[in-house]
């Protein structure tokens, strides 16, 4: 039996059945190249000057304009100071501080115009003082790679990996190593 | 409702503000020759310290309800004595100690 538009009853089923078969390898082929690639991670993206770090969403509580905060005497270079934080405490940390590993003997930060971004790991939680928060990005863990040879390697261990944004090299900071001194 | 409080004595050493037990304060001197300059002698309640700071500012009670722990990111880059509590009150930030 023909129909009137000249394909068979045979080749319609023919043709549906390779239409579905397609699309599951489609499917499947997504699926594995998932799996190859690993689970898709949120990353929020910031900036300290023109140098470009990321951190794990999973990690960011919530990102702030710096409020008045109390300096605290005795304590480490890095510890900008106090802030009230909807009554909580918050400790405000220098990440340039941080990143620099002591070697950086200016002034603390002023921090006019700029970001707090407070991350927690287990049960530390900080803020830490940005210059600007560019981007949340997703992307598959497999777009992670290791991190620069050229990284000092005491500033190193504060870093999870590399990855590619905006044609720049932008550092994946490891929460945990950069709230622990 | 909590009603307790703790009364402090409030100092200014120079950076920040720091609070100390009333009870605790032995005398506050003014150090001789150095204008703006005091020793605050603590020790009533437990062992004996002196504290120099810039200024007294005076003693405030601070309510329960206004005593926060001190963030563990900032206790352990604190050397030294470290302070027990944070006083978070309308007209400022103390750290107690």
């Amino acid at each position: 039996m023909v129909s009137t538009s000249g394909v068979s009853p045979l080749d319609e089923t023919r043709e549906e059945l390779l239409r579905e078969a397609s699309f599951s390898t489609e499917a499947s082929g997504r699926e594995k190249a998932q799996e190859e690639t690993g689970p898709a991670r949120s990353l929020l993206v910031f900036f300290l000057g023109v140098e470009g770090f990321a951190v794990d969403l999973a990690h960011v509580r919530r990102v702030l304009r710096p409020d008045r905060i109390a300096r605290v005497s005795g304590a480490a270079p890095e510890v900008l100071g106090l802030m009230n934080c909807q009554g909580e405490v918050l400790c405000v940390l220098d990440l340039r501080r941080i990143l620099s590993s002591g070697k950086e003997t200016a002034p603390p930060a002023a921090t006019e115009g700029k970001f707090i971004v407070v991350l927690r790991h287990g049960e530390k939680e900080a803020g830490f003082l940005v210059d600007a928060v560019r981007d949340v990005m997703e992307l598959s863990a497999s777009s992670v790679h290791a991190v620069l040879d050229s990284v000092d390697p005491s500033r190193a261990r504060l870093f999870e990996g590399t990855l590619a944004y905006g044609g720049q090299f932008v550092g994946l900071l490891s929460p945990s190593a950069c709230l622990n001194p | 409702m909590s009603t307790r409080s703790v009364d402090l004595l409030v100092v200014d050493d120079g950076v920040a503000l720091r609070g100390y037990d009333c009870r605790d304060v032995v005398r506050v001197e003014e150090v001789a020759g150095e204008p703006g300059g005091y020793l605050v002698r603590l020790g009533r309640l437990g062992s004996s310290r002196e504290v120099a700071c810039r200024e007294v500012i005076g003693s405030v009670a601070l309510a329960a309800s206004e005593i926060r722990p001190v963030p563990e990111a900032l206790r352990e880059r604190i050397p030294g004595e470290k302070p027990w509590a944070v006083g978070l009150t309308v007209r400022g930030m103390y750290l107690l100690y």
